[in-house]
């Protein structure tokens, strides 16, 4: 009787480095092409805590600026202290015309550039330079105003130089360059 | 006398044979440094996302998140989706839009949205409990996740909304503009 012999198979290694170097490349690669939106946060208040807020600050003598900025669908509307910018001394602030009107009139509400951002930053500016412990703005708007729009107003009036994400995370001052960082979202008033 | 070829052949065989059996079995062993590399910076990658944002945001389907220069992190709190169909709050939609992108008349009450006041002063309940029981304070704070096109009128409703069920901190969820 013919006895089989055992034969020791041998198990032929798998070479999975070139495979495992093309995965290790393609991760990197896949991780850059990714779109990732990084997430913020905007603080607002509504105005009754800024009523609050402002009695805290009521050992100032300073006489408060008020700073009110209304989104109109023709462009904004300045004022402080009750005054519109730009309006006569002692006249009531309701003008009808904008203080600051479109940068692209005649646009659609969803065009988001149809707003002079840049000239209402430099409307906050000379308020800043004249109140410069000032830091709280009132933003109001008409119903059909796009949030986008609102968004984009309150970063013209923080002030494009303005990063707070340093004094947010550590026990760092808010830098001077941020304006008007507090705002306070009120509803349909100018 | 010299071999034949196939004399030849079947001697290499045999030998081949031999030298098989002598030899001792030998184990496939992977290369495991370069998954490790992989899984690792997978890891990472995962733990530095997830990690870092103490919300996690989810637009609803269509919703353009708007875009500003603002670099403040999100800090934790309950977020309302404000979407130009609907507002979405805990994974229910509770209030359907009109196409004009307005709230159901239906819905409101003056300002008051009263199917998300029902929900959110329900959720401040249970958070305003879930802190006691911790010994913390309740931090009451929304986070807006809004559309580019949502109207001012229903992003201040939904503001009065949550006002009213005892939310005193308000956010609003951007995406951060580069340059």
């Amino acid at each position: 009787m013919a006895r089989r012999k055992k034969i020791k198979e041998e198990v032929p290694e798998a070479n999975l480095l070139p495979v495992m170097n093309i995965m290790l490349l393609m991760i990197p690669a896949l991780l850059l092409a990714m779109e990732v939106a990084r997430l913020s946060a905007i603080s607002v208040s509504p105005p009754k805590f800024a009523a609050t807020a402002d009695e805290k600050k009521e050992e100032k003598k300073e006489k408060p600026l008020n700073l009110k900025v209304f989104i109109m669908e023709d462009g904004y509307r300045v004022s402080a202290s009750g005054q519109q910018a730009g309006a006569e001394a002692g006249k009531s602030a309701d003008s009808a015309a904008p203080t600051i009107p479109l940068a692209k009139p005649g646009t659609a509400l969803d065009d988001f550039d149809r707003y002079d951002y840049v000239a209402l930053e430099q409307e906050a500016k000379k308020f800043k330079d004249l109140f410069p412990h000032e830091t709280v703005v009132t933003v109001s708007a008409e119903n059909s105003i796009p949030m986008q729009v609102l968004v984009t107003t309150m970063d013209a009036l923080r002030g494009s130089e303005c990063k707070m994400l340093a004094a947010m995370t550590s026990d760092e001052e808010i830098p001077p360059e941020c304006m008007f960082w507090q705002a306070i979202v009120e509803a349909g008033a100018g | 006398m010299p071999m034949t070829s196939e004399e030849l052949f079947q001697a290499k065989k045999a030998a081949i044979k031999a030298s098989r059996r002598d030899r001792d079995e030998e184990s496939a062993a992977l290369t495991m440094t370069s998954l490790m590399d992989m899984i690792t910076i997978i890891v990472c990658y995962l733990l530095k996302t997830y990690g870092s944002d103490p919300v996690v945001i989810t637009p609803t389907a269509g919703q353009k998140i708007p875009m500003s220069r603002a670099d403040t992190p999100i800090q934790d709190g309950v977020p309302v989706y404000l979407s130009q169909r609907a507002i979405t709050a805990f994974d229910k939609k509770i209030v359907q839009m009109d196409e004009a992108g307005e709230i159901d008349p239906a819905a409101l009450q003056g300002h008051l949205i009263g199917p998300l006041y029902d929900l959110l002063a329900e959720e401040a309940d249970k958070g305003k409990q879930m802190a006691e029981a911790k010994g913390e304070e309740w931090p009451g704070r929304i986070i807006l996740v809004g559309d580019q096109m949502l109207k001012f009128s229903v992003l201040v409703d939904v503001m009065y909304t949550a006002g009213r069920a005892e939310y005193r901190e308000y956010a609003f969820c951007i995406i951060i503009k580069d340059g």
